[in-house]
């Protein structure tokens, strides 16, 4: 296995260019998938060293290297994905190493980050060798561990633009040290949005009125979870009978900050 | 590859796909460091790199050249004990003391960046240390105990 760890964005988008390299980010779940051979890399990059982490402000948005660890984000005042960052188990040790950006790439439904990136609408930022593009995070994450990403692209950056609509999250697990099982991030604003994790392979997106949110709520996931997402942590038709709960706590803990 | 473990440079042979934990415990030879999971749940080989503690089974070693690395083999001082050390044997914070690098560790890592932790913070700092023995409550005392020497 060949391993190298760029000191740039240029160095890692070559190092990709054939396609068949794995990318290293925190390593938390790509070091030990290697390790128990699940993934047999031929080569890896390192994003360690390419100037990736740390969060800015840009305009009226925030800008977030893929490289920014949970506990950097816990610090910071992004709505939504400070929060989330604050209740990652595993311990600070996972906190401190674990990225946005690899948990972005990874997609695992049963996870924090992907429909708190959906709901603040963020657009990830990828680059390959001579190119870069935006994607919406809505369309990044496209099922089950599946993104837009394209094995020769790394994701350098997500922007989120400024929001006035007050934010809630709820993730819902029924032991302390458990990935979530659902999760729900909504924004109360003149209208509410309310996004779903770890409901479905992708996160599913709920758009309601202020008025009417509570009596349309239900049908409105029963209507959009068609697939709900079965794994070790919980069946589908359980997931699909609590998500509208964890959904309707979601808003009314952001109605209350309104 | 050179590693820096406990101030020391180490100049070591590793394939690219050694972790961490195996480079300090086979190439540098310092034992304390445990081997749990590999899967990054156990917490047992929780080391610290450039002032964080990390799991060491999911860092490659080649990724800590560079960086400075500290093991549980830098608490004491000869046979005079960390007061983090001093207060988990005070508490009977272990048994077979399989978890406690790590649990030494993070509990460092805690006291020092907050001077007056609750019995919550302590759960949640310990939040990723398994002990299989003490069922936690001697922990969550020596940790407290720690805090206030
Ligand atoms: C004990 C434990 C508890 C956890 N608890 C939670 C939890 O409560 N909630 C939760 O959501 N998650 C949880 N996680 C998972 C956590 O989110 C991920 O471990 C972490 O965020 C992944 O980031 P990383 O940088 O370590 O990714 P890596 O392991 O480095 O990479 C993950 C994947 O993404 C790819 N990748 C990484 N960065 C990039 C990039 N910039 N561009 C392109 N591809 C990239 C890698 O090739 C790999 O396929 C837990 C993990 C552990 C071990």
């Amino acid at each position: 296995m060949r391993y190298t760890r760029p000191a740039d964005v240029d160095g890692v988008t070559a190092a990709l260019a054939d396609g068949d390299a794995v990318v290293v980010g925190g390593g938390t779940m790509v070091v030990p998938e290697m390790t128990h051979g699940r993934v047999r890399p031929s080569a890896v990059v390192d994003l360690a060293k390419a100037g990736l982490a740390g969060i800015a402000r840009d305009g009226d948005g925030w800008v977030i290297g893929a490289m920014t660890t949970y506990t950097e984000l816990a610090r910071s005042n992004v709505p939504l994905l400070a929060t989330a960052a604050r209740g990652i188990t595993g311990g600070p040790q996972i906190r401190n190493r674990g990225t946005v950006g690899g948990s972005a790439s990874y997609a695992n439904p049963s996870s924090d980050v992907p429909a708190v990136l959906v709901a603040l609408g963020a657009r990830m930022r990828l680059a390959r060798r001579g190119g870069a593009r935006e994607v919406p995070a809505a369309e990044f994450f496209a099922g089950a561990f599946r993104t837009a990403r394209e094995p020769d692209e790394v994701l350098t950056a997500i922007t989120v633009p400024d929001t006035a609509a007050a934010p809630g999250y709820v993730k819902f697990k029924l032991v302390e040290g458990s990935w979530p099982i659902v999760t729900a991030a909504a924004l109360a604003g003149p209208t509410i949005r309310v996004v779903l994790g770890g409901a479905a392979a992708a996160p599913v997106v709920v758009e309601l009125e202020r008025a009417s949110w509570r009596a349309r709520l239900r049908s409105e996931v029963d209507r959009l979870l068609t697939e709900p997402w079965d794994d070790v942590l919980a069946p589908g038709h359980y997931r699909a009978r609590i998500a509208p709960v964890i959904a309707a706590r979601a808003v009314a803990g952001a109605l209350e900050e309104a | 590859m050179k590693l820096t473990v406990n101030g020391v440079e180490h100049e070591i042979d590793v394939d690219p796909r050694t972790l961490l934990v195996h480079a300090i415990r086979e190439q540098v030879g310092l034992t304390g460091t445990h081997v749990g999971c590999l899967t990054g749940d156990c917490g047992a080989c929780t080391v610290v790199v450039d002032g964080q503690t990390t799991k060491s089974c999911s860092v490659l070693a080649l990724s800590a050249e560079g960086s400075a690395v500290e093991t549980i083999e830098s608490l004491a001082d000869g046979d005079d004990l960390h007061p983090v050390q001093q207060a988990f044997w005070d508490e009977f914070g272990f048994q077979c003391g399989f978890c406690l690098p790590g649990m030494l560790l993070t509990a460092k890592e805690l006291v020092e960046s907050t001077p007056d932790p609750t019995d919550d913070d302590i759960l949640r700092a310990i939040d990723g240390n398994l002990c299989r023995c003490t069922g936690y409550n001697t922990i969550v005392a020596a940790v407290r105990k720690a805090a206030r020497s």
